[in-house]
């Protein structure tokens, strides 16, 4: 069987066992190692991709169910790294390890999506299962809110 | 240096270079380090190391050989280079060093790093400069002191003439190193002392930053692994056919334990074509093991022993003065006994290594705070020289003392000399929380007598914890002398003291974790403390003032002094004394560790068993920060890790195996319970620069604990205060 995945813009036809994570398929298939495998069970946040534009577990979902739909990892968040979120991130110098971030940021971009100006707690809110062990939480907290009030006026 | 030594050098240096992908026409300066930081080993063929290389072109790079683990010592160090060197930042490449003696001590955890390298760091810088500098000079025919370096560029004070950098690298090269360069003063700092952004941040928001977790090699293949589960237990029986079987799999390998410090402690690895593919087929394993001499370790009723071995009198490791006498003269006396579980490292990226093992070499790609230690362990393992174990040192995603030893880097490359292959090993979460390096449970037992004056005369100490040492040596049962040092050279310098180590045999491996014992001294001595200012009827802080402002001994007084000013300048950041509203408290706690001094001020609202952490101020003195803003997120960090360790978070042990599993029953600190405000301030910065890795974990907890007690009359003793 067969599968097609469209991952930050490229068409992907593989035919590897559709019930391997989409985490896997990409850090080892494709070598997108951007994506991190953090906890397994969706717990950490570190795997957060976009599937068709919604913040997903990567460790959760399957390449069966990847499948038809568009994939966005943080390799293909912007052009060139300059996503108001990514900027927001380094004014902000939010990573310690930097592990996590990308699991972050995928997480923040749904929320500004979604939701262009959130309040404080909105943002505690959609980043409640994203787990930093370097405790960088306040920064992340903090670039949401710039990226939003960047997004706002651009 | 002889001259044969001295060809190897240049030889090694055109390799170094040629490996490291740059061209040999550049000015490469190599760092001299002090004889105090050379091991016996390092006597005849040591080289200068931490090389600087400035290109033809200009671009300059500067290679940290300590391991970066996100506390930004891979752009401290480097920037402190820059500046001696006067490079512009902007046209600086940092490369992370591999395995070598040349970089000097590469072991990164105690705190150390600025402590060993910064030194020895700006002389590179300051010795590339000047070399720069007379070889303009040089070129010009004018005098070395008409001429000075800024940005890149050599100028004169005699006309209008500079040359960049790069167009002096060819006849800089032929200048001998200075030996003795000159040092900038502070007020020539053009990076020290700065929020120089970090070298890495770039890449870690775009998903490229390269963890030991991320390495591609060709060929590679994966693998998973199960751990035996109790410490000294045996892999029993296991169904290997049943995995053979499914596509995609390239081999089951048996690890036996492998007993060194930092070796395996057995298991069952999957090797597949892919991570998913293996962690399936070890689930198909049905592994049995066998429990072995550990097998009844439970850390409930071990605690409780531990308990009982600190309220009984134990082994006497230190004593000055007469604690009867000041028990006995005493106005008031208390008592009281702390407890604190294990803790797991848990960082996000979990234990991650590539290894390939071929005939004729080794080569190893791993998130470490220790590539010396993998080479002499994977040296051990496969009987080689360490020096022929190439280590690269990756970035790793979390460390917090875990990454110190190496046993999924031996158990990486047992698996690649089974299969004949590259082997990428990911340990899962559950594997990452159950096969640890634990931070030691501990009890501690403290009297103190005060007399009429006010004065604290006598503190008896007990400690029983499992030690580090037990790792290394199964003899240590109980705390050493130099394990209680904490308490008896602690700076209150009590008069009358008494230090007990209590019998704790390990059960399980014991490591150091961010912090180490500083940890449980820290939330002891400072919630014990507190308790006795309410006893004596006497402010914390003033008491506390008391006590150190009483310490008569010679050797402590700058400790004194310095602890006081972070006490001082923490209670007026947090406005100690102000009236608070009903449920809220502040609380407050003063630690020295790893050379550095940390004053914490929490405010908490407590309502039933809620507490909210409203604001946590920080007064540190770690003498001059060298960039004020990854200080600042160190201490940030600190906050985060000390409010979890002392609100959730224990590894507990039940027929010798750890219980815990994921994140869902180590429940670190999440997003919403980190405090709403966290204030940082430095002080003292004349002084010599000391770490900041750990000396902000262990205030945390005891003042959060004196703050839960100042705003609801509740009193904690043990952490965490609400195991999950």
């Amino acid at each position: 069987m067969s599968y097609t995945i469209t991952i930050n813009g490229q068409v992907h036809k593989t035919d590897v066992d559709g019930n391997m994570p989409l985490l896997w398929f990409l850090r080892d298939t494709l070598e997108l190692t951007g994506t991190k495998y953090g906890c397994g069970i969706g717990l950490c946040g570190s795997c957060t991709v976009h599937v068709d534009g919604r913040a997903m577990r990567s460790c959760l979902m399957t390449v069966k169910a990847s499948a038809g739909k568009k994939v966005t990892t943080i390799e293909g968040l912007s052009e060139n790294g300059r996503h108001p979120l990514q900027i927001a991130w380094l004014s902000n110098n939010v990573p310690q390890c930097g592990y996590c971030q990308p699991g972050q940021i995928m997480t923040a971009a749904e929320l500004l999506a979604k939701n262009p100006d959130p309040s404080t707690e909105e943002i505690t809110t959609a980043l409640e299962g994203n787990i930093c062990r370097c405790g960088t939480y306040k920064r992340i907290n903090m670039a949401v809110a710039d990226a939003a009030k960047q997004m706002k006026g651009a | 240096m002889s001259t044969t030594s001295k060809d190897l050098n240049a030889i090694s240096r055109r390799d170094f270079l040629k490996a490291s992908g740059l061209s040999a026409g550049g000015l490469i300066i190599g760092v001299s380090l002090p004889v105090s930081l050379l091991g016996a080993s390092q006597g005849a063929d040591f080289q200068p190391n931490a090389f600087v290389y400035i290109a033809e072109n200009g671009d300059t790079t500067i290679w940290c050989g300590r391991c970066e683990m996100g506390q930004g010592i891979s752009t401290a160090l480097p920037a402190a280079v820059a500046d001696e060197l006067e490079a512009d930042w902007t046209r600086v490449r940092v490369l992370q060093g591999d395995a070598n003696k040349k970089f000097g001590p590469q072991a990164t955890g105690g705190s150390n790093s600025i402590n060993q390298m910064l030194d020895p760091m700006r002389k590179a810088g300051a010795a590339g400069k000047e070399m720069l500098v007379a070889a303009a000079a040089q070129s010009w025919k004018l005098p070395v002191d008409k001429c000075y370096a800024k940005l890149h560029v050599v100028y004169n004070h005699v006309d209008d003439r500079s040359l960049a950098y790069g167009d002096l690298v060819g006849l800089a090269s032929k200048i001998p190193e200075p030996e003795e360069p000159v040092l900038k003063t502070r007020d020539q700092f053009r990076y020290i002392g700065k929020p120089v952004q970090r070298h890495d941040q770039g890449d870690m928001v775009v998903g490229a930053r390269v963890y030991g977790a991320d390495t591609k090699v060709p060929g590679l293949k994966y693998a998973a692994i199960s751990h035996v589960p109790v410490l000294g237990g045996t892999v029993k029986s296991f169904d290997k056919e049943v995995a053979l079987a499914m596509p995609g799999v390239v081999d089951v390998v048996l690890i036996p334990r492998f007993e060194k410090p930092y070796g395996s402690v057995g298991g069952v690895a999957v090797v597949a074509d892919n991570t998913w593919t293996a962690q399936q087929a070890l689930a198909k394993l049905k592994i049995e093991f066998e429990a072995g001499e550990n097998g009844s370790y439970n850390t409930t009723e071990y605690k409780q022993q531990l308990v009982k071995n600190v309220e009984a009198p134990a082994k006497k490791e230190f004593e000055k003065g007469s604690l009867d006498q000041a028990f006995g003269e005493a106005a008031v006396r208390h008592k009281g006994t702390y407890v604190g579980g294990h803790l797991s490292h848990s960082p996000m990226e979990p234990m991650a290594s590539l290894a390939w093992v071929q005939d004729d070499k080794c080569e190893i790609w791993a998130s470490t705070q220790d590539p010396a230690g993998i080479q002499g362990t994977i040296g051990a393992y496969l009987e080689r020289k360490p020096e022929d174990i190439t280590v690269h040192v990756m970035a790793s995603g979390g460390a917090f003392g875990r990454k110190f030893m190496c046993d999924y880097v031996q158990e990486a490359a047992a698996c690649s000399k089974a299969v004949g292959a590259p082997v990428q090993l990911t340990w899962s979460r559950e594997e990452d929380t159950q096969t640890g390096y634990y931070h030691s449970c501990s009890a501690q037992h403290i009297e103190a007598s005060v007399n009429a004056e006010g004065k604290v005369t006598g503190w008896l100490h007990r400690a029983a914890f499992p030690a580090i040492g037990s790792t290394f040596n199964p003899a240590v049962v109980q705390p050493t002398a130099g394990d209680l040092e904490a308490v008896s050279k602690h700076p209150y310098g009590i008069e009358n003291m008494r230090v007990e180590s209590g019998m704790a045999k390990a059960h399980t491996r014991i490591g150091w974790y961010r912090a180490v014992y500083a940890i449980f001294y820290g939330f002891a001595i400072n919630v014990f403390t507190d308790e006795l200012a309410h006893a004596a009827g006497v402010d914390t802080v003033q008491f506390l003032r008391n006590i150190y402002d009483n310490n008569m001994d010679a050797e402590q007084q700058e400790q004194a002094q310095r602890c006081l000013g972070v006490l001082d300048k923490v209670a007026e950041m947090s406005g100690w004394g102000k009236k608070m509203p009903a449920n809220h408290g502040l609380g407050i706690a003063v630690h020295h560790s790893f050379h550095s001094y940390v004053a914490m001020a929490v405010h908490v609202e407590v309502n039933g068993d809620d507490v909210t952490i409203h604001r946590v101020d920080c007064a540190v003195d770690c003498g001059l920060v060298l960039n004020p803003d990854i200080a600042t997120a160190q201490m940030e960090g600190a906050v985060i890790m000390g409010t979890g360790l002392a609100l959730n978070t224990e590894i507990s042990f039940e027929n010798g195996a750890v219980v815990n599993s994921n994140f869902h029953d180590y429940p670190v600190l999440l997003n919403s319970g980190a405090p709403a405000e966290i204030n940082v301030a430095f002080i003292n910065q004349e002084t010599k620069p000391t770490g900041l890795g750990e000396p902000g974990v262990p205030t945390l907890a005891p003042a959060l604990v004196n703050a839960i007690f100042a705003a609801s009359g509740k009193r904690y003793r043990s952490l965490p205060i609400q195991p999950a």
